[in-house]
């Protein structure tokens, strides 16, 4: 797959996902402006919580599609050797998180949600992965631009960079 | 400069986060070092209401929401159901009391009730702070700080919540009318921290067998787990049971499994009928130390039932059907001859609200029972935390004292009485949906008495016109038919239960029975007769057109408690909506009340209503016989009543 395509795949995902989480939001809006009492009572709090954090967590995770999306359009080296997995991590993170939380409090147990709960682990674990190899990659584009990038590309008033001046 | 914007927003950002945390902050003392009255420090493996609340929430939202958790609070806004903001109370001991809302704290100014006449001098006045408050359903108590550690005072008046009135606070009482009310400083700290919190130890200084409420002399190091009861009133400690479920492979092991947890946590609804009814046994029943040193051990180390044990391990349940003649009962009768009819009827029923286990054991349903499932407990009517099948709102539940869903109808006693269930007018002879077919009305009825009203019975009894003649109480027949005959009942109870008839005096045989109770009888009598006049059932079947005289009669009663509750049925009934009678003004005014309500009564009266029964007191035309009320008025139980509600 191509970079194009990566890009392409996480910027539709992001703002896609955003949509809906943005649609959950105005849910829980909803519930709580007509006190419903299934997610407002106090014995529900356990639901409320979860689906809070469904809705918290599903929207920033959109948001990073966006940010990686943009991130492979604009600087392709800094993601081009583990990009399948970087993709497909954070793809993972983005529906095991939100929504372990969220069937975590479909169905509850006093004050612990159900065992949907348990995805979360898994979706915080395919996050930190991904972010793990981004920021690796980040660190190293920045030095491979520090030594190689900066300088070849043009300023305005036609000058080379640094560099150049050197 | 972008250095030199960065800076400055930064330390703006910080000079704004510190004075939201600084103002955010309430300035509170920490409980412990509070020192001016009783605090809460747990102890002893109690944990309070908010560990549970983290596994529990349903559960503690459905306590939340009852009048358990508030049978003792802090004053805050919220909880202080009083207006407390620049207005004067009179008309009550400590008299003017002007009450102040001061920056979030209730004050008071009074005159001190702990001050001891010596002949000389008016009372002084005091401005006490408000630190505690008690009641929270009828009425509320306020406590003050006395500064004699964590000694608690009582503001001499008591708020009526529906009323929104401020009344003297022994006349929320019922017990005969007092010049000069006594101290009640520190009867929180002696009396209340039993059953109006939880683990309490009232640690005082002096020893037990010293009466300690009043004595200007004591201090106290009063401690409670909790204010109010709370969950592990009924629970027990839970320190431990937290501990082992703060695991959460162990939580989720038995939500999966379906294992409840039974460590180190006791169920109350799971217990064998004996002991499951005795955990609300422990604040619901009369009861006595032991001895004096059972009372010095708990002054120190608090009350050592706890639920789940044999509650007569750690206590004597007064049962005067089987221990009147044991020695501590000997003994406090012997130091308080009246100690047992405050509280019972003569034949051992309790007559007082707030006792209901005393009722309960002594009930057939309970006593005679063959099997557990078959028991009567205080679980097969009601339920501590409201069920998720119940659709009423906590609030509602909570009001009717949380009676579980269909056991506020003949459903509750159907659950073993099946049987009846397949035609209950047969074992009624009333029509099937009348109240004359209520399983509670029968068996059940207002006998007792507490808060200013009557209360139903929690002894399962049937009505007998023989236990009317020998106790005083009101049978369940005449507490509806007020205007029948003693005479009437007992007709009717042989012709459909084939109870043997008793010898009636002329009177029983000729007056109504509520007019007997209302005029002959004591001051409790009168006080359950006067409620049944205002009780919406009794005056449909009744008729409400002669009432109004004997209500007028009560407006003079000498016990304040009885006047207040026959003016509120007075007002019930029709063409006496706004009549207004104040029960604490002095007894020649009170008079001028009578003559105006039985004036309100003639000039109001709908010809449909008119009465003529010869058993109402009523001539031919419909007028009161003075003769007749005035003759059985004369013969009234004057002994002083003092129900230990």
């Amino acid at each position: 797959m191509a970079e194009r395509d990566y890009a392409r795949r996480h910027l539709r995902f992001g703002w896609w996902s955003l949509l809906f989480f943005t649609m959950l939001g105005l849910m829980l809006e909803s519930l709580h402006g007509f006190k419903v009492p299934a997610y407002l009572d106090a014995s529900n709090e356990t639901r409320r919580l979860m689906w809070t954090l469904a809705h918290a967590h599903g929207t920033l995770l959109s948001i990073v599609h966006v940010i990686f999306g943009l991130c492979v359009r604009v600087a392709p080296e800094m993601s081009a050797r583990n990009r399948p997995l970087i993709s497909w991590c954070l793809i993972g993170a983005s529906l095991l998180l939100p929504g372990g939380f969220f069937l975590g409090g479909v169905v509850f147990y006093g004050g612990d949600p159900g065992v949907a709960v348990l995805l979360v682990p898994v979706g915080a674990a395919s996050m930190m992965i991904a972010v793990f190899f981004i920021a690796r990659m980040a660190a190293s584009t920045g030095h491979d631009s520090a030594s190689h990038g900066e300088g070849t590309r043009p300023r305005k008033d036609g000058a080379r960079g640094s560099a150049g001046k050197r | 400069m972008m250095r030199g914007l960065t800076c400055a927003s930064l330390l703006l950002f910080s000079t704004a986060l510190g004075w939201s945390i600084i103002s955010a902050r309430e300035p509170r003392i920490p409980e412990a070092q509070v020192t001016y009255r009783p605090i809460q420090i747990q102890e002893g493996g109690y944990v309070s209401s908010d560990t549970c609340k983290a596994c529990h929430p349903a559960q503690y939202e459905a306590w939340h929401g009852s009048f358990h958790r508030t049978m003792t609070q802090l004053p805050t806004t919220d909880t202080v159901r009083a207006d407390f903001d620049g207005v004067r109370v009179t008309d009550v001991p400590g008299n003017p009391i002007d009450l102040e809302l001061r920056e979030n704290e209730f004050w008071a100014e009074f005159g001190d009730p702990d001050w001891k006449s010596s002949g000389a001098g008016e009372r002084p006045r005091i401005r006490r702070q408000i630190v505690m408050l008690t009641g929270s359903h009828y009425q509320q108590v306020y406590w003050y700080r006395t500064d004699r550690t964590r000694v608690v005072g009582q503001l001499p008046a008591t708020y009526l919540i529906n009323e929104r009135r401020w009344i003297p606070r022994d006349s929320a009482l019922l017990h005969p009318p007092v010049e000069k009310p006594g101290s009640e400083t520190g009867r929180w700290n002696a009396i209340c921290v039993n059953c109006h919190a939880t683990d309490g130890k009232r640690r005082f200084d002096a020893p037990a067998d010293v009466e300690t409420v009043g004595a200007s002399s004591m201090t106290a190091d009063t401690k409670v787990g909790e204010f109010g009861i709370a969950c592990e009133a009924c629970h027990g400690p839970a320190a431990e049971h937290a501990r082992q479920n703060r695991n959460p492979m162990r939580r989720y092991w038995q939500y999966l499994t379906g294992k409840a947890d039974r460590s180190a946590i006791v169920q109350p609804a799971q217990l064998n009928p004996v002991r499951s009814s005795q955990v609300c046994g422990q604040c619901h029943g009369v009861w006595e130390f032991f001895d004096q040193e059972a009372e010095r051990k708990a002054n120190s180390i608090g009350l050592q039932y706890r639920p789940g044990d044999e509650l007569r391990d750690t206590r004597v349940v007064v049962q005067p059907t089987k221990n009147q003649d044991s020695p501590t009962v000997r003994a406090i009768l012997d130091a308080y001859p009246g100690y047992l009819n405050d509280s019972f009827w003569s034949d051992g029923m309790i007559r007082v609200s707030g006792r209901e286990y005393n009722g309960l054991i002594d009930s057939p349903c309970f006593r005679n029972a063959t099997d557990e499932k078959h028991t009567l407990t205080c679980f097969s009517c009601h339920t501590m935390h409201k069920t998720p099948d119940d659709p009423r709102p906590i609030a509602e539940w909570a009001d009717t004292h949380q009676v579980a869903p269909g056991m506020d109808s003949n459903g509750a006693c159907l659950q073993c009485h099946a049987a009846i269930g397949t035609n209950v007018p047969a074992h009624t002879k009333h029509q099937p949906a009348s109240t004359g077919s209520s399983c509670y009305n029968c068996h059940m009825p207002y006998t007792t008495y507490g808060l200013l009203r009557a209360l139903r019975s929690h002894q399962i009894s049937s009505p007998t016109v023989a236990a009317s003649i020998e106790t005083g109480r009101p049978n369940a027949c005449n507490s509806c038919h007020l205007d029948k005959t003693l005479a009437w009942t007992s007709d009717y109870l042989e012709r459909w239960y084939a109870t043997p008839k008793v010898r009636l005096s002329d009177d029983e045989q000729t007056v109504a029975a509520s007019l007997l109770s209302l005029l002959k009888g004591d001051a409790g009598q009168r006080a359950v007769a006067a409620w049944s006049m205002g009780w919406a059932p009794a005056q449909r079947v009744s008729g409400t057109g002669w009432m109004g005289v004997p209500l007028a009669m009560l407006l003079n009663d000498p016990y304040d408690a009885v006047r207040l509750i026959a003016h509120r049925s007075l007002r019930s009934l029709p063409g006496f909506d706004g009549f207004q009678s104040d029960f604490l003004a002095p007894s020649s005014e009170r008079i001028g009340d009578t003559v105006r309500a039985l004036d309100n009564w003639r000039r109001t009266l709908q010809p449909g209503d008119r009465r003529t029964d010869p058993a109402l007191l009523l001539d031919a035309a419909g007028s009161p016989r003075m003769d007749a009320i005035i003759r059985l008025g004369l013969q009234r139980n004057d002994r002083p009543v003092v129900l230990r509600e």
